[in-house]
């Protein structure tokens, strides 16, 4: 497989031999838009409903830890602020008096559908990429006759970001031995900043002209379409399947705005 | 739009540097931003369609690995980059000061593009450091797209203006070499 030795390489990207492992990455995408696109227009309910059966999903796949952790961290700061904001702080024609605040029932409930609206996004997304390694994304989008020029500027950074931040972690310890510090007050932050960024920045620069010989020797733009080795598996039965879920995700999201 | 090879090469650095300079700041806890660093970079070196791609790319990729939220903000570093390629070609790069107002311009287009998609797809909360200052706007009775707009402004002023400075910094300890291998950059040559 493409993506063997690539899960240490700080992607969400895990392993395995599920359904959504075996699918062809474009099948897996459309998944997602489907989810993404039914999560826009249900209920707080349904859309509670709907994560639940994703991470469910997720975890018969075998990628729910990290699924449900990755959602947890973001989602929950968010929830709370969400809340806050708008059980709370914005006063609404029926905020009732509790104490020294005030709380309102139509905020909670607005609140409540944004933020289960959201976990279903968010769950489906992670779900696409806790499950599609991106090599194999990107060897599906050239099997499509995808330009090796979006190919490259997609699998460029990847293989470069591993790399640059192993090199971050560097220029931190260097300058934390150096009595640099970046646990203190807000401002000793703020002047660690360029100290951090800007040799950060000079390194990844730093290779360009030996970045552009190799590309321009290899003729990397010689053709239109690039060969693909090893493309993930596709059959006409999937590909059938992505024009259903399309055709269903568009006018699942367009008859209740024509609807309503 | 047809990009050259060093351009391609320079876009995918600046993703890059965008994502890791991003992390950095979430290290340590700053609420800011800057994960523009590398679009504007682009913009001044390549002009603004190359600095726009940038922004584009960073917010896939960024999506598309880490955090899918990020997907949501393409639009914001789309327009990131437009402008600061538009002020670079309008020789607003060619000095320390000059680069810090332009950061702070940048910040006006860049906020207005990011309420509407704060306001109506997250609720006006991002689960970020912002927050904090939209719970206070709320709190003092700003309606909800006023407390966005304020928060963001401010946050988003500062971000920008501290973004385009160290782009500048780093343009400028650039081998010469390098940066006249850029034709677009001799607008924001001194």
């Amino acid at each position: 497989m493409a993506w063997k030795g690539y899960a240490s390489k700080g992607l969400l990207f895990t392993p395995g031999a599920s359904v959504m492992h075996r699918a062809n990455p474009l099948t897996a995408l459309i998944v997602t838009l489907w989810a993404i696109s039914l999560a826009a227009i249900l209920p707080a309910t349904g859309s509670a409903l709907l994560t639940l059966a994703i991470v469910a999903f997720a975890y018969a796949c075998g990628v729910g830890p990290t699924t449900l952790k990755r959602l947890a961290i973001t989602i929950v700061p968010f929830g709370i602020a969400l809340f806050l904001v708008h059980g709370v702080l914005v006063h609404a024609p029926d905020s009732v008096r509790v104490g020294p605040i005030a709380l309102s029932a139509s905020g909670f409930a607005y609140a409540a559908t944004l933020f289960f609206r959201l976990a279903a996004m968010l769950a489906a997304s992670l779900l696409f990429v806790t499950t599609t390694h991106p090599s194999d994304m990107l060897k599906s989008l050239d099997a499509r006759g995808v330009s090796p020029v979006v190919s490259y500027l997609i699998a460029s950074p990847l293989l470069l970001l591993e790399p640059l931040s192993l090199r971050a972690q560097g220029i931190r310890d260097a300058q934390r031995a150096r009595g640099m510090d970046l646990t203190g007050s807000w401002r000793a932050r703020i002047t660690a900043l360029p100290a951090l960024l800007i040799p950060l920045t000079a390194l990844a620069l730093s290779d360009l002209d030996h970045r552009v010989l190799i590309l321009t020797g290899r003729a990397f733009r010689a053709h239109k379409r690039r060969t693909v080795l090893g493309a993930p598996a596709d059959d006409p039965a999937q590909r059938w399947f992505r024009r259903v879920l399309a055709v269903v995700a568009v006018l699942q999201l367009g008859v209740p705005l024509v609807w309503h | 739009m047809v990009l050259e090879t060093r351009t391609l090469v320079l876009i995918s650095a600046a993703v890059v540097i965008n994502i890791v300079a991003g992390q950095v700041v979430r290290m340590l806890n700053i609420p800011l931003y800057l994960d523009s660093v590398g679009t504007v970079l682009v913009a001044v070196l390549a002009g603004p369609l190359a600095g726009g791609l940038t922004g584009l790319m960073t917010n896939l990729i960024w999506g598309l690995i880490l955090t899918p939220v990020a997907a949501a903000f393409a639009p914001v570093a789309i327009v990131t980059g437009l402008c600061a390629g538009w002020l670079a070609r309008a020789g607003w790069f060619k000095t320390w000061w000059q680069s810090v107002i332009s950061g702070v311009l940048i910040a006006i287009p860049s906020t207005l593009v990011a309420i509407p998609i704060i306001t109506f797809m997250f609720g006006g909360v991002t689960g970020g450091g912002p927050d904090y200052a939209v719970a206070y706007f709320a709190a003092v009775g700003s309606s909800i797209i006023k407390s966005v707009a304020f928060s963001n402004l401010g946050v988003n002023t500062f971000d920008k203006a501290l973004t385009a400075l160290v782009a500048f910094v780093v343009i400028s300890r650039l081998p010469i070499r390098l940066t006249t291998s850029y034709g677009f950059f001799a607008h924001s040559r001194a």
